[in-house]
């Protein structure tokens, strides 16, 4: 009996027990103490006048690979949760398409065919079909009735307030479809490729992006990290528009760009003097 | 998703549908028609004009003209009731109710006096001088549930109207502007990049000289005194009390008024006001001060 006893107590001496220890935090994980987040609100003119609840976006880094929540910033609805008018956006698609299209397809009348300046045969008498010239367009190498001629532009002008409709549409369905991202600022500490492409993979921001900047003297690594990426695109924000975020998977504004587009659209959507300004586009000119 | 609606609703919606993309959008159906090219050498078709004779030649009769009958024109001798029309002052209504949503909009500062320059710097109403349009004409639609408290001037107001704007505490003035002046009011950066002087404003032609010297309609031309008896005239007519003027907060703005001869507030005629270099320049010759005078 003793024996067993000092057995187990010998067992017991020998196992080495890790010594136990209880925890509330992670561990491996950076301490978050020290991050004020970033609460960015504005008080809108309209504010109290509000039908949908302003939205509500993480503000983003780019200095790390991991994507790091800094804090939180308002959008105004108007903008940024606007009537998704996917009709809109195709109108501006299809107008941004359009008006740079030149058609440089070419045909060439009757007039302009070699020849044809007699007439083949005289008009009665010979049993055959009464013909005035070999160029005519029921003739094979005769010219070509209302055939295409160069140049042909396409241009039109889209409405100004529809060109406004699909911006604010387009920025609508992105952040409603979660590809619009703010981010605080475009810096990044390296300018290797290889960096953005890592952070776009862990992010999962598919893979083509367009970052949007306030300003269009860009951040230096940003610049050269994506120089050579076709799929990864900077703009300022005055270039926005509705082909190239459709064109991207991924829309990333500056908190900066963010209020800078809302600023710009808000203006134009409540300005005073739009009878003034569309007067010159007007069909009824009197 | 059962209490979204509208937008919201069609934002939800997005979330669990592809990407919107270059490729997968499309509008509306029905939106755009394809363009035909018609056969021949016309285009192929009429173009609208019908098929034989006069019609298919375009030949459009001069107007008036009935093939024939006496014109309806000329079958009765005279009609004296649009006699001299061409020349008739014109006054596009603005009703109290949209008064009442320009100021609820922000479009109208109410704490300042309203006039026909603020009226059409809203860019919700104009006027067109060419077309004999002399100012605004305050309808009484809305008067009912107008609640602003306002010093406006107008050009053409009837008694309801006078009585909505004065029971809520406001004041209203009738005033008259020569077509030279419109033209300054209707554009007022144009004209102060152009570099004249203020005009100076010309008294009312005789036609509406007494409109606007009578205290009834509120003239600009006549006596306060007799004004503001008026005012409790029209308080008892329409049974409702006349709100202290004099106690009033805003007293000061409530009581400011345009010189007869005066086109904007703060500014005398014969100034020129220097937009690109922002200032004021005022004329320093006895003979301008005397013709500019009122």
């Amino acid at each position: 009996m003793s024996m067993l006893f000092r057995r187990i107590v010998n067992k017991l001496q020998r196992a080495t027990c890790p010594p136990l220890k209880y925890c509330t935090t992670v561990e491996n994980q950076a301490k978050i103490d020290d991050v004020v987040p970033i609460i960015s609100e504005i008080q809108y003119d309209d504010g109290n006048n509000f039908y949908q609840k302003p939205r509500q976006v993480w503000l983003e880094n780019l200095n790390t690979v991991e994507e790091k929540k800094l804090g939180l910033i308002t959008l105004h609805p108007h903008i940024y949760a606007a009537a998704p008018r996917i009709d809109i956006i195709h109108q501006n698609v299809r107008w941004q398409r359009m008006y740079r299209w030149v058609s440089y397809a070419h045909t060439k009348t009757r007039a302009e065919v070699r020849g044809g300046g007699r007439k083949p045969w005289p008009q009665k008498g010979t049993g055959r079909a009464r013909h005035g010239s070999i160029r005519s367009p029921l003739w094979r190498g005769g010219g070509v009735a209302h055939g295409p001629r160069s140049p042909t532009p396409h241009f039109y002008m889209l409405p100004f307030y529809t060109r406004i409709a699909g911006l604010t549409a387009t920025l609508s369905v992105k952040l409603a479809q979660d590809d619009l991202h703010i981010v605080d600022e475009l810096e990044i500490p390296t300018s290797e490729p290889s960096y953005v492409e890592q952070l776009i993979e862990e992010r999962n921001w598919g893979p083509s992006v367009l970052f949007i900047d306030s300003y269009d003297i860009m951040p230096t690594n940003i610049t050269l990290a994506t120089d050579q990426i076709k799929h990864v695109n900077i703009m300022p924000f005055y270039g926005l528009n509705v082909y190239s975020m459709l064109k991207h998977n991924t829309l990333v504004l500056t908190e900066k760009a963010a209020r800078l587009i809302e600023e710009k659209l808000l203006y134009h959507l409540h300005r005073a003097d739009n009878n003034q300004l569309l007067r010159p586009f007007r069909l009824n000119q009197q | 998703m059962a209490g979204k609606q509208g937008k919201d609703l069609a934002l939800s919606m997005l979330r669990v549908l592809p990407r919107l993309s270059l490729g997968n959008i499309k509008d509306n159906p029905g939106s755009r028609k394809s363009p035909k090219r018609g056969r021949g050498q016309h285009g192929g078709d009429k173009h609208g004009a019908g098929n034989k004779g006069s019609g298919q030649r375009q030949n459009y009769m001069r107007l008036g003209y009935e093939t024939g009958n006496t014109p309806f024109y000329l079958r009765f001798s005279k009609e004296p009731y649009y006699k001299g029309h061409h020349l008739r002052r014109e006054y596009p209504p603005l009703s109290l109710k949209m008064l009442q949503l320009y100021i609820d909009t922000n479009r109208l500062d109410s704490s300042k006096p309203i006039d026909l320059i603020s009226l059409i710097n809203t860019g919700l109403y104009d006027i067109n001088v060419q077309w004999k349009h002399a100012g605004v004409h305050l309808t009484d639609e809305g008067a009912h549930c107008f609640e602003a408290k306002v010093n406006i001037e107008v050009q053409w107001a009837s008694e309801p109207v006078i009585a909505a704007v004065e029971r809520n505490g406001g004041v209203i003035t009738t005033a008259y502007y020569d077509p030279n002046c419109l033209h300054v009011i209707r554009n007022t950066k144009q004209f102060f990049s152009r570099g004249d002087p203020i005009p100076r404003r010309l008294l009312p032609s005789t036609d509406c000289l007494e409109y606007y010297s009578s205290a009834n309609t509120r003239g600009y031309l006549a006596d306060p005194e007799k004004i503001s008896q008026e005012r409790l005239v029209l308080a008892q007519k329409y049974g409702y009390e006349l709100p202290k003027i004099e106690e009033d907060p805003n007293y000061e703005m409530l009581c400011e008024r345009k010189d007869p001869r005066q086109l904007f507030y703060g500014l005398e005629p014969g100034w020129v006001v220097n937009l690109q270099d922002k200032v004021i320049l005022k004329p320093k010759a006895e003979y301008l001060k005397e013709f500019y005078a009122s």
